[in-house]
């Protein structure tokens, strides 16, 4: 799955000349937590996110109500914004994993998607979040079963034989390590149609893995 | 279920011949530009009405001393001749708004001023062209645009000249001037706009019909261009005053003794430093009829071009 | 592993709320002593990806609301109150210069005349560039790269060619493709359609209603398709809005709307509409009594209520609000719970047609009926206006426009011939030659035995009186100088079909058959609407007592309702006056609702003709199954096979050798070597029954195999 695939196209922008107070009613209407700023023909300028809405509590500290509202009327998106050479970005054709990767490593919870420099779309934490249940299958009805496997060529094959074999349809799929067992790893695999004793049956009987969960309800 | 409307949901009651008419005069009222404008040119035609009966002193009698300036006596002053230069405006309206005089010597006169006259022959001459050119198309088309062409090319005034050396000075040579002049461009007007018209589907239709062509000219395209050219026919009014006035400057215009606007700026200029005073009536006389009909012109066209509708 | 993975799909409407949330809104416009509230009460929303139709007659407000979003209501529309959301960021009430770059890089709009979106004096290239060039700082280079890559997703062929080219350069088709393409440089998150198809043929319609849907889909883009044709809602639309006097009285998801209309006024418009896929005797036409209020005169309660054929004492009082019914659509009708449109029936004051349609073609089949026009290998040329300096002097050699080439048929009495095709086929031609404003090139044309090669001028008044013509154009067929009364009473005075002193009677007698009545006499064209025009136009076409009446598209310039009503009377007129009919159409529903016979055009050529209810099953000749193929049904449900026509109509100066439509025929592969033969001889006519003509190298019986084009 690549980032177009997942991302939110059309996000909502705003002008760097937006007040900080809409932004963040814009915002809140929306519930977003991010808000790209962007120019004329969508070139990104910058990202808006709410820990860049919120005061910096010593500032406020030294000033009195009136000051206060007055600085927050006068603030506006091009002040508060993080400037688009400190933000990062994601193009399109980039996987899923690798914007993953990105919002982990620096600890960021969007990514705005461009192509050369105008913003297409933006990926968050909820779209990734979203892709994962997608790949898993969440969606369509299903045995979702996870089976214990030696990481070694064709046992993947084994699985996937059987399957084939019975002519089943998937509808999500996932590997990943056995944390507990080196040289192991669990596969996921949601499958349409069929019931849990059926599965048990066909999955069950495959040599050297083993069925460590089964369940219809996800 | 309830019985539904009829088709002819709207009642329309149809209003009386009156109240048509006043619908009709009231769109002048909806512009502020044409209501001045009507009102200048009202004031004229007034003025005109009354100096057939009654002018402060006989016109063309020399009853005062010679280039006055205006006092109690003489409003506006007297001219070279010591003639009430009041009076003579105003019967100077006659001969452009009022009346034509007929040559020789029979005295009778004609309703209707020279320069409407000359109007309307523009508007006839130039309407029959233009139908002709658009409507047939082809050789007449280009024949006429290039009579046309040939008479705009050819100086006005050097026109005149010629027409006037041809015939004698007099009413009708004038109106045949005004004419002359005039159709070229009325007949662009006319051509343009029955180009447009022409390809209406109600003009297949008296095609269909087998209508004669004059039929199809004169019945079915004219009375839609009828607006854009009562318009244009008001400014050109205000071109003929103008242009009679140019031609009485050069002295070729209407034949003396009775007043015209043209003429006196014509006698006042010769005398003008004698009495610098003189020339100002007539040429802001002439000025303010002009502007006046071109007010009154524009004020409508909104109105009165919406032909196609 | 074709089995793995065939559920994964993905929602991709999922996303931060709408593109577009429009609640409440009313707008108005202020006019002279007062203002026109034009449109009331409309909410909707559009998500990504989606494509939301709104639909209605003429005057209904569909427009507006659109202008309304991109704020283009002119000096004096304002949206008086309500909240249009773009992006979860309100329009309303923002200052101009908010408004437009919020918009500008997110909005675009398509409108129904692509000359209005391009500048006819600048190369279509620069004008794309600028896009590119101006708001995105893209060097030259790549804007073109762009851009020519955008006119390859909007399928136009030899896109780098025609950057080159200025707007008239193109078909009218090919501009609506640059306009789109140049709505999508940018990316918008919505593209507002204001009735962008309806003054392209089918073909090139359905190829940009194809195009649509591929981009809505993969570019995510919301879209709001304005249009008054049912057909391309169930086409192109995932949910519709239905409006009927500024208000939005329906609106759900297309399939459901199509399945089960709840509100009257949408049941209405469904009885509208000729149906292409059913049979013709259960398509009966049942127009709307009434027409649409204009906006200072709306009923106080349902403003559907004097239309409706369920009022009750409540609609008059309340005002309905717009609910939402169990089903997911919402409506806005205080008994859309109780009122089944299958058991409607129609209302007694309703003008229906004599008998039941269809019938027309049942009264004995042709045989021994006499032919009123025979038409025999007509040709229509006109001279081509040579640019180069020879045939200026009138030296090179003459070229010709082959506007009808060899064209043959025979219509009987009483009957009706339609003929359909694309524009610039030379329909109107045909019908301009046969009623003499244009003189024939070769050929021969004899009406009730006598010649009519020549134009008006070589026929007697006799003749003339005998054939007459029905316009297009409701707005142009009268002429606005004279009354109603004047303009009917034209040719009766002309011909002498009356004495002088009964005209006005016969008039009267006119109007009342045209359901008009006496009280019209009088009335100027300007107080009329479409459809009373319309009416007149006929009445005038029938003063006369005409043998054969030729309608030029006469009912294409009109809403649905009107349409059905004036087909209906045409029938009447027909049944009453046995007047035998050619009606031209581009709509093929209509034509098959109406005539009894079909032809159908391409290039200036007959290509096939028969029978009304064999031309619309096959055998089919391969254009014809190509324009079958490309009407908008207005079912959803219905399948229809997809054949498209690449390229364009090519120019009659030089048409295609052999086969005229071997250019662009999608059936050339059944014949041997890619049907190397429709190039080179002319094809043969193929004898059907009942005089099914079809003129194809591809015999008969492997067209017969072909499968139906609409199943329902
Ligand atoms: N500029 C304007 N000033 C006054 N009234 C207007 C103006 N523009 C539109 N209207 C009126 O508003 C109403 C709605 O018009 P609108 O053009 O939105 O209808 P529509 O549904 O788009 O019709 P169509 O199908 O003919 O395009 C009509 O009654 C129209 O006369
Ligand atoms: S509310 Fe009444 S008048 Fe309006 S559509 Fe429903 S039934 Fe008809
Ligand atoms: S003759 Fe050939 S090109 Fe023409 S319609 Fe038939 S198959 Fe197509
Ligand atoms: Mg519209």
């Amino acid at each position: 799955m690549l980032v177009r695939d997942c991302m939110t196209r059309h996000p909502i922008l705003i002008s760097p000349k937006t007040p900080a107070a809409e932004a963040q009613r814009i915002m809140a209407e929306n519930r977003i937590r991010h808000l790209p700023v962007a120019g004329s023909g969508k070139r990104l300028l910058g990202l808006i996110t709410r820990q860049r809405l919120a005061m910096k509590p010593d500032d406020l500290a030294s000033l009195n109500v009136w000051e206060i509202t007055r600085r927050l009327s006068n603030l506006i998106a091009e002040k508060i914004m993080l400037p688009a050479a400190r933000v990062r970005t994601i193009e399109p054709e980039k996987t899923v994993e690798r914007a993953a990767s990105l919002m982990t490593d620096y600890r960021i919870g969007c990514l705005p998607v461009m192509e050369e420099n105008v913003v297409v779309g933006i990926i968050t934490e909820t779209d990734l979040l979203r892709a994962f249940q997608v790949m898993l299958g969440i969606q369509g009805e299903g045995v979702r079963v996870t089976v214990n496997m030696p990481d070694k060529r064709g046992e993947f094959a084994k699985l996937m034989r059987v399957i084939v074999d019975r002519n089943w349809g998937v509808v999500g799929v996932g590997t990943f390590p056995n944390a507990r067992r080196d040289g192991y790893y669990f596969a996921v695999v949601k499958i349409s149609n069929v019931t849990l004793d059926e599965v048990r049956d066909a999955i069950g009987g495959i040599e050297s893995q083993e069925i460590t969960d089964i369940r219809t309800i996800v | 279920m309830t019985v539904a409307q009829p088709t002819a949901n709207v009642h329309h009651s149809e209003p009386s011949r009156l109240r048509k008419f006043w619908s009709g005069v009231s769109v002048v009222f909806t512009s502020k530009i044409a209501t001045v404008g009507l009102i200048i040119v009202l004031f004229w035609f007034i003025i005109g009405l009354v100096s057939f009966f009654w002018t402060p002193y006989p016109p063309n009698s020399s009853l005062f001393a010679q280039n006055l300036y205006p006092n109690s006596v003489n409003w506006l002053g007297t001219d070279h001749l010591g003639r009430d230069i009041a009076s003579r405006l105003m019967a100077g309206t006659q001969v452009i708004l009022l009346k034509t005089r007929v040559p020789g010597d029979s005295g009778w006169i004609i309703p209707g001023g020279v320069a409407l006259w000359g109007v309307f022959g523009a508007l006839v001459v130039g309407a029959f062209l233009g139908l002709n050119a658009a409507y047939r198309g082809g050789w007449w088309d280009q024949g006429i645009m290039q009579v046309l062409d040939a008479m705009v090319a050819f100086p006005a005034i050097v026109l005149y000249l010629v027409i006037i050396t041809a015939l004698e000075q007099g009413d009708f040579v004038v109106i045949f001037a005004i004419t002359v002049t005039g159709a070229p461009g009325v007949a662009r007007l006319v051509r343009s706009l029955a180009l447009d018209i022409k390809t209406r589907d109600y003009i297949r239709a008296a095609e269909t019909r087998g209508e004669k062509a004059s039929y199809i000219m004169f019945r079915e395209i004219l009375p839609n261009a009828r607006g854009p050219i009562l318009v244009d026919a008001m400014l050109r009014v205000g071109y003929a005053i103008f242009m009679i006035g140019t031609l009485g400057f050069l002295g070729i215009g209407l034949p003396p003794p009775d007043p015209d606007w043209g003429n006196m700026v014509n006698e006042a200029r010769r005398f003008i430093f004698l009495n610098a005073w003189a020339p100002f009536p007539p040429s802001i006389a002439i000025a303010s009829l002009v502007i006046g009909l071109n007010l009154f012109a524009d004020g409508m066209r909104e109105e009165l071009t919406r032909y196609q509708k | 592993m074709e089995a793995l993975l065939d559920q994964t799909t993905m929602t991709s409407s999922a996303g931060p709320g709408p593109v577009l949330k429009v609640e409440n809104v009313a707008v108005a416009y202020k006019v002279r002593g007062g203002e026109i509230l034009a449109v009331q009460n409309v909410s909707f929303e559009i998500n990504r990806g989606e494509s939301h139709g709104i639909v209605g007659e003429s005057g209904c407000g569909k427009s507006t609301v659109a202008w309304a979003i991109v704020n283009f209501l002119g000096a004096n529309g304002y949206v008086k109150h309500g909240s249009i959301k773009f992006l979860g960021q309100e329009l309303v009430g923002k200052s101009g210069e908010e408004l437009r770059r919020l918009r500008g890089d997110q909005i675009a709009m398509v409108y129904q005349d692509p000359m209005q979106a391009l500048n006819p004096s600048m190369r279509l290239g620069d004008q794309m560039k600028e896009v590119l060039t101006v708001h995105r700082g893209m060097s030259d280079a790549d804007a073109t790269k762009r851009c020519i890559e955008m006119l390859e997703r909007v399928h136009m062929p030899d896109a780098a060619n025609v950057m080159k080219r200025y707007p008239h350069q193109i078909s009218g088709g090919q501009q609506q493709r640059v306009v789109i393409a140049m709505a999508l440089l940018n990316n918008p998150a919505m593209l507002i359609m204001d009735e962008p198809t309806t003054a392209l043929d089918v073909t090139v319609e359905a190829a940009v209603l194809d195009l649509i849907g591929e981009l809505r889909r993969e570019f995510d883009t919301a879209i709001m398709y304005i249009t008054h044709n049912l057909g391309v809602v169930a086409r192109v639309c995932t949910q519709v809005g239905v409006m009927y006097a500024g208000e939005m009285v329906e609106r759900g998801q297309v399939a459901q709307i199509f399945k089960a209309p709840q509100h009257p006024y949408t049941q209405g418009l469904m009885r509208c509409v000729p149906k292409l896929g059913a049979d013709k005797a259960s398509s009966l036409l049942y127009p709307i009594i009434g027409r649409v209020p204009p906006p200072d005169s709306r009923p106080l309660g349902c403003v559907f209520g004097p239309r409706c054929d369920y009022a009750q004492d409540r609609c008059g009082e309340e005002h309905p609000r717009l609910r939402m019914l169990p089903s997911g659509v919402q409506v806005r009708c205080h008994f859309a719970e109780e009122i089944d449109p299958a058991q409607w029936t129609p209302p007694p004051e309703l003008e229906l047609p004599p008998e039941p349609v269809g019938t027309g073609n049942g009264n004995g089949n042709g045989a021994g009926e006499e032919p009123i026009l025979v038409v025999e290998g007509l040709k229509k040329y006109y001279t081509a206006a040579s640019n180069s300096l020879k045939g200026m002097f009138g030296m090179g050699e003459k070229r010709y426009v082959k506007v009808v080439e060899d064209v043959s048929f025979t219509v009987k009495k009483g009957k009706t011939l339609g003929v359909v095709g694309e524009s610039g086929c030379g329909k109107s031609t045909l019908i301009k030659t046969i009623i003499g404003l244009e003189e024939s090139t070769g050929g021969e044309m004899r009406f009730l035995g006598f010649d009519i090669t020549g134009d008006l001028s070589s026929r007697n008044k006799r003749l003339i009186q005998e054939l007459q013509m029905v316009f297009q154009n409701p707005d142009s067929t009268m002429n606005p100088a004279y009354s109603v009364g004047q303009q009917i009473a034209r040719p009766m005075i002309r011909f002498g079909t009356v004495p002088k002193r009964q005209v006005r009677d016969e008039v009267i007698r006119l109007l009342q058959a045209m359901r008009l009545g006496e009280a019209y006499y009088d009335r100027l064209p300007r107080q009329l609407s479409g459809g009373e025009k319309q009416r007149v136009g006929i009445a005038r076409a029938l003063a006369s007592r005409p043998d054969l009446v030729l309608c030029d598209e006469p009912v294409s310039a009109l809403d649905v309702s009107v349409q059905a009503a004036i087909l209906n009377l045409l029938l009447d007129v027909q049944h009453e006056f046995e007047t035998t009919m050619i009606f031209i159409a581009h709509d093929l529903s209509v034509v098959r609702f109406f005539s009894d016979d079909v032809a159908v055009m391409y290039l200036g050529q007959v290509m096939e003709i028969g029978p009304a209810d064999a031309i619309y099953a096959p055998p089919y000749h391969p254009y014809t199954e190509a324009l079958l193929s490309a009407v908008p049904i207005p079912d959803p449900a219905a399948k229809q096979k997809v054949i498209r026509l690449e390229g364009s109509v090519p120019s009659a100066m030089n048409p295609p050798s052999g086969c005229r439509f071997h250019t662009r025929c999608p059936r050339r592969h059944l014949l041997p070597d890619d049907g190397a033969i429709c190039a080179q001889e002319i094809p043969p006519w193929q004898e059907g029954e009942d005089g099914h003509r079809i003129f194809c190298h591809i015999p008969l019986e492997t067209l017969r195999t072909l499968d139906p084009v609409i199943t329902q």
